[in-house]
């Protein structure tokens, strides 16, 4: 079954892309695809001019590394801290502890948990879970932040306040995401909103304009 | 990753399931400990025999018997006199001249002229081995080690009718009771049956010295329960020129000499003799544990493999319930190879702890068990036999760990726990990312 056709997608740096689409439109597929957790069956991927098909299970990692992924169950390590979650993301990247430790702190700060930096999973609401997964996202200064539906599992109001920390890490930091979500006012506050629909891209629209 | 990271994460691993990895690990110890155990029991059993071997045998002598060696072709015959074939051949008392010139590496040989008689006193009688030695050559080679007066005076030129008796039969039981004693005389009854008819012979002789105890088993040497006369007495008495065997000694223990020596012996007397040296006895008891160590070892094994499947098995269960989390470990940029490190070093991790618990609970367990079986005397019941014997009071096991035992069975304690793991290691870090964050 293919999940993508045909689908030709340009984001610029510092840009805000949301997907948009029904489930099965082959949103999330697109998502793992750049994200490299996925290799496409046929046809071709290029990811900075290098089909993905050719790369080794080594170079793939490497390139996971280059992006950050925040998924709609946080996917946080349970037995770990905040902070150990955050430092895990750095370690694998072979950072030195006295430097981890230190950009840890300063990334769940960023993200407003200073005072949760020792609480585990199961402490934090998923509001404070999902902080946690975008400080670790964003630990090795990716390329992209890559967002599967990072507010579904989180009450509205909270997803408003996950939002704006959103929005502002792209605005202030300049960091490039796309997110993906089948919500229409969550994908209003994106840049730029792709429309899919049975695996094509059916509109692509910067926000403002008329759909 | 760093080797460092890795191993702190395989660490958290393991402190999440305290009592799986516990009971995973104790099967490592009893594993590790059945090895260690075993290892340093019998290697201190054949110390003690070795030890007590040595003091009966000089490493320096050979036993020249009549009668081809069965098994060796010259060289230093194992098994010779043991049964070689009988061609009519006689070893004589003045042997010890030829043996003598036959190469400077020889220091000296003693002709034993040995006989089973019976030993009478007023209130017992025994048959035993009668040895007829020349006091003051027997003394040359055996002097300074086992063929040493406790009591009484070894006299180095006696009379016809002086008896130096070993240990044993002065006092056997080491309860106060004693058997023969210095200055009793006794009677030496020996049935002539090369006679027509067959006739007893009798002499009274009288102890002169009982010998020290020696404790060990005796290869041609002195032992405890041997009776030693003069060559002279027992030439004249036993009414022969031929000797049981010659025992020659050397001037060093080389396996160089005792090969050449052998050899030279051998050819002397044109095969007619088989040649036994003290070290290819001991080589052959030490062969003899090696298969006995081995065989034990290898049932001890059994149970680390057993707890090798246990490690796979709690493994393969790790794996499939962190498989989320070896996708989540994917999508943040991990490397397969990493993955693999993850999981095999927890599966180090079990070995060490497994393996170095189990090496100090076998340390334990054996000297448990050699306690045990020294203070019980469970050894001192076999002791007599006519030229061997051990001391009635049993003998100490001191358990023995070589650091090569010990770092032995720490590699392979560790070894076994990463072989059962690999499978589980190379399937986690196969997974792919997507597919094993779906799953639930």
């Amino acid at each position: 079954m293919e999940a993508l056709r045909g689908v030709n997608l340009k984001v610029e740096s510092g840009d805000f892309l949301a997907i948009l689409g029904p489930s099965g439109s082959g949103k999330s597929t697109m998502l793992n695809l750049i994200g490299a957790l996925d290799k496409p069956t046929a046809g071709t991927l290029l990811i900075d001019g290098v089909d993905v098909s050719t790369l080794s299970d080594n170079q793939l990692s490497d390139l996971r590394r280059r992006v950050g992924f925040v998924f709609q169950f946080f996917n946080l390590i349970p037995r770990f801290t905040a902070r150990d979650n955050v430092e895990l993301s750095l370690s694998i990247a072979g950072v030195s502890k006295a430097e981890r430790k230190k950009r840890a702190e300063e990334l769940l700060e960023t993200v407003g948990l200073k005072d949760r930096i020792n609480h585990k999973p199961a402490e934090l609401s998923g509001g404070q879970q999902q902080r946690v997964a975008i400080a670790r996202a964003l630990a090795n200064n990716p390329r992209f932040l890559l967002m599967d539906e990072p507010t579904g599992n989180i009450d509205s109001r909270t997803a408003r306040e996950i939002m704006r920390l959103v929005k502002r890490l792209n605005v202030e930091k300049g960091v490039t995401i796309i997110m993906v979500t089948h919500d229409q006012h969550l994908a209003r506050e994106a840049k730029r909103m792709v429309q899919m629909f049975d695996g094509v891209i059916t509109s692509d629209v910067a926000n403002g304009e008329p759909a | 990753m760093r080797a460092r990271d890795v191993f702190g994460y395989s660490f958290s691993a393991i402190k999440l399931r305290k009592l799986r990895a516990g009971l995973t690990t104790l099967g490592v110890v009893i594993g590790i400990a059945a090895i260690v155990a075993l290892l340093s029991i019998t290697q201190g059993l054949q110390n003690t025999i070795t030890m007590q071997l040595e003091t009966g045998l000089a490493t320096d002598t050979l036993v020249v018997s009549p009668g081809r060696s069965v098994f060796s072709q010259g060289g230093a015959g194992i098994g010779g006199g043991f049964g070689g074939s009988d061609s009519g051949f006689k070893l004589l008392l003045n042997d010890t001249a030829t043996i003598n010139g036959l190469s400077p590496e020889i220091e000296g040989s003693v002709a034993v002229i040995q006989r089973a008689v019976y030993f009478n006193n007023s209130e017992r009688s025994f048959v035993i081995n009668v040895l007829g030695v020349d006091f003051a050559e027997y003394e040359a080679i055996y002097g300074g080690n086992t063929f040493v007066a406790e009591s009484g005076t070894i006299n180095l030129n006696p009379l016809n009718d002086e008896i130096v008796i070993g240990n044993t039969l002065h006092n056997p039981w080491e309860n106060g009771t004693l058997l023969y004693n210095v200055g009793e005389t006794v009677e030496i009854i020996w049935t002539n049956a090369t006679a027509r008819p067959p006739k007893n012979e009798t002499y009274t002789g009288q102890i002169t010295a009982v010998l020290k105890e020696i404790g060990g088993f005796s290869f041609g040497g002195p032992s405890d329960t041997g009776v030693y006369i003069p060559i002279s007495q027992a030439q004249s008495f036993f009414d022969t020129d031929e000797c049981s065997q010659i025992i020659v000694k050397l001037t060093n223990s080389d396996q160089a000499t005792i090969d050449n020596v052998s050899e030279l012996i051998t050819d002397a007397f044109n095969g007619e003799v088989s040649v036994i040296s003290s070290t290819a006895v001991l080589n052959i008891i030490g062969s003899v544990f090696s298969v006995i160590q081995l065989f034990l070892v290898g049932i001890a094994a059994i149970s680390l493999l057993v707890a090798g499947i246990g490690i796979m098995n709690i493994m393969i269960v790790s794996l499939i319930e962190r498989t989320r989390e070896i996708g989540i470990l994917k999508a943040l940029g991990i490397k397969s190879r990493t993955v693999l490190m993850i999981f095999l070093g927890e599966s180090v991790i079990i070995g060490l702890i497994g393996a170095l618990l189990g090496a100090g609970l076998g340390w334990v367990l054996a000297n448990v068990v050699s306690v045990v079986l020294s203070g019980e005397g469970l050894f001192s019941g076999i002791a007599g036999g006519q030229t061997a014997s051990v001391g009635a009071a049993g003998f100490d096991i001191v358990p023995v760990l070589t650091p090569t035992v010990l770092l032995g069975a720490l590699g392979f304690g560790i070894g076994v726990s990463v072989i059962f793991a690999l499978y589980p290691a190379w399937r986690a870090s196969k997974l792919k990312p997507v597919e094993a964050l779906r799953y639930e």
